[in-house]
């Protein structure tokens, strides 16, 4: 069985973002990436947990971002995936979710695949589209929300567990197919040292986004971006902390409790 | 050849696994363990099934084979997070690394495979309670008899021991012929006679265990033998020589926590109208500290390069860990200092630090035998 899994290097949750010159992104410049967004992680373990159960099954990580990204897909080789693709883009390259989508499509196609597999949604722009519009692109059935994956290879079947609102549904599904992967589903592994190791000997491909862009011209879509972000703003700093003051423990804990109900109306 | 000090990408991994187990696993469990003189075998399991112990072992026989620097970048990482833990974790490269060095082939599978397969600890088992820094006057006996020798004597300080499943032994075939009698041996835990002792209270690193070990007519066969008889001193030397270097990295490890704690609660802490940070005193302070740091890693990173280049690094070792270890505990002081009362007490991190460090000053060779190194390989180069 062969599994892609999709990834995307995003700035680390501990990181501190600065608007770039432009106002419609990030800077990059001092931000510490990573693979380690949650829904990828999770995607990338439930996808190795079916190696793991399924000999003979390989795992490919796929990519579309800057050279750097390589370090991502260094560290979902680390985790145990056998081979990686990078689509190469320059920093300027404008990309939407639906481009990438049909970077990856492009790229999907020329690899063998029974399931690919993707986060829910990159934990930095929170787009969620690539999941949904990969499976049109490569003309496979989807699902996403997804929590958890049975798959039977040799009647080719899948059963899927799905988080909808107060529930799960259970679906049943033939292969191939492109699913997005609810983080939570499971607990990603830690790279070994020698995982560690070994992940700097499996092939890593890069392909320039040039090579791929030329085709897509007659994808629906095509290939350009067909949205644009126009603004992209950091939340208002919030306002400053109220300070009770008070002279006995009962007093403070009586004017935290009246402001919690009062003021806040969090009680 | 050119210098360079940019780590590889790999080495930069490494880095960074380290860093995340040291931030995640122990830091979280560090002030407790040293609290109450816990040895957390859970760490130590997860640990290993990293591949963050037996780094030193070759990964034919299932170890990670790191060159010495790597080993080095790993130790200060996790020594970050806890001296106590790292000097348990680093503990079975000391005591594996006399098989490394002088095993057979044979031996090496017999003992080293089977070891490195599942989660053991082995010790090293030098020092006696009649001296450490002599270890040429060591007592323990071993005489033999057709096949085995049967070992009789007492070691102390001996890390892990009370958990150890192996440990490596030395001992004299003839006191007469002191460093010429000494021999190597490989002794099982489970060897009748072999007795462990109580776990030492400790100042510091308290999340480690050491204990004695008593032989009492142990019977050691002769394929576990080391070498010959009497070439068990120099493996024991040649073990220390590459392994002195890491206890530099794990004080500097040490010496970096204390720093970051420093520098954070100096830019927090205000007084006269600002954070103490902004005050000379306590400026110069930082200053002194951080170059210490540097210049103590910079040691490290040199003395295991040479290693790792098959070069002799009696001196630069003795230099990296007597100098990391010396400045560690300089760095810790001041770092209490500059927390004030709130160092003194332990419910605030530095004080522990100061205590962890001050082990890096004895073990593995006090740092006046280092000296003596040191001062010995200077003037041979005046001869």
């Amino acid at each position: 069985m062969h599994l892609i899994v999709g990834v995307k290097h995003v700035p680390d949750a501990d990181t501190r973002l600065r608007v770039d010159p432009s106002g419609t992104t990030y800077d990059p410049d001092g931000v510490k990436f990573t693979i380690n967004n949650t829904y990828d992680e999770a995607t990338l373990e439930e996808s190795l947990r079916l190696k793991d159960g399924n000999p003979g099954t390989t795992v490919h990580v796929v990519s579309v971002g800057p050279p750097r990204a390589e370090e991502g897909l260094r560290a979902a080789l680390a985790m145990g995936a056998d081979e990686a693709t990078l689509v190469e883009v320059g920093t300027g390259t404008e990309l939407d979710p639906l481009l990438t989508a049909r970077l990856l499509a492009a790229v999907i196609r020329g690899i063998p695949h029974d399931l690919v597999l993707v986060g829910r949604q990159a934990a930095d722009d929170e787009a969620g589209q690539v999941g949904s519009a990969l499976g049109h692109y490569l003309g496979l059935p989807s699902a996403g929300y997804v929590t958890g994956l049975e798959v039977d290879p040799a009647s080719k079947r899948l059963h899927i567990k799905r988080y909808v609102e107060g529930g799960e549904e259970t679906l049943g599904m033939e292969f191939p197919a492109v699913l997005s992967i609810l983080k939570g589903a499971n607990d990603p592994r830690t790279p070994t040292l020698p995982n560690i190791l070994k992940a700097r000997r499996k092939p890593l491909r890069k392909v320039p986004v040039g090579d791929l862009l030329p085709a897509l011209e007659t994808w629906p879509g095509g290939a350009k971006p067909t949205s644009r972000v126009t603004a992209f703003q950091l939340p208002p700093p919030r306002a400053g902390a109220k300070i009770l003051e008070y002279t006995s423990p009962e007093e403070a804990a009586g004017k935290l409790l009246a402001a919690l109900r009062e003021e806040a109306k969090v009680l | 050849m050119t210098i360079g000090f940019e780590l590889t990408p790999e080495q930069r991994d490494l880095q960074a696994l380290a860093v995340k187990f040291a931030r995640e696993e122990m830091e979280p469990r560090a002030a407790e363990c040293d609290r109450k003189g816990l040895f957390p075998e859970d760490i130590y399991r997860k640990a290993w099934e990293l591949g963050l112990m037996n780094l030193n072992v070759p990964t034919e026989y299932g170890g990670s084979g790191l060159p010495l620097l790597d080993q080095c970048l790993i130790t200060e990482a996790l020594a970050h997070a806890c001296g106590g833990m790292t000097t348990s974790i680093l503990a079975n490269c000391l005591a594996l690394q006399p098989i490394n060095l002088g095993g057979t082939p044979a031996q090496k599978e017999r003992f080293l495979r089977p070891f490195c397969a599942q989660y053991h600890l082995a010790s090293f088992a030098l020092t006696e309670p009649s001296g450490g820094s002599d270890a040429g006057a060591l007592r323990t006996r071993a005489v033999r008899e057709g096949d085995t020798y049967i070992l009789d004597g007492e070691k102390c300080f001996i890390t892990n021991a009370p958990h150890a499943s192996l440990f490596t032994v030395f001992a004299t075939v003839d006191p007469q012929r002191k460093h010429e009698g000494i021999t190597a041996f490989v002794v099982p835990r489970d060897s009748p006679g072999l007795t462990t002792g109580r776990d030492e209270d400790k100042m510091g690193q308290r999340a480690s265990s050491t204990s004695t070990v008593r032989f009492e007519g142990v019977r050691v066969p002769v394929e576990n033998r080391l070498g010959a008889e009497g070439e068990g001193f120099r493996l024991a030397m040649k073990t220390l020589d590459s392994t002195r270097t890491p206890i530099g990295s794990l004080a500097v490890g040490i010496a970096q926590a204390a720093l970051d704690h420093a520098v954070r609660y100096a830019q927090q802490r205000t007084s006269f109208g600002k954070p103490i940070a902004e005050h000379q005193a306590i400026a110069m302070k930082l200053a002194n500290m951080a170059q210490g740091i540097s210049a103590a890693r910079l040691l490290t990173w040199h003395s295991a390069w040479l290693v790792d280049q098959g070069d002799r690094a009696t001196l630069e070792s003795s230099m990296a860990k007597c100098f990391s270890s010396d400045m560690a505990m300089t760095v810790c002081d001041e770092a209490i200092q500059i927390f004030g009362g709130y160092g003194y007490m332990r419910d605030f991190p530095v004080e522990k630090l100061l205590r962890d460090a001050k082990l890096c000053q004895i073990y593995e060779g006090a740092n006046e035998i280092q000296r003596l190194v040191i001062a010995r390989e200077l003037l041979k180069r005046y001869a």
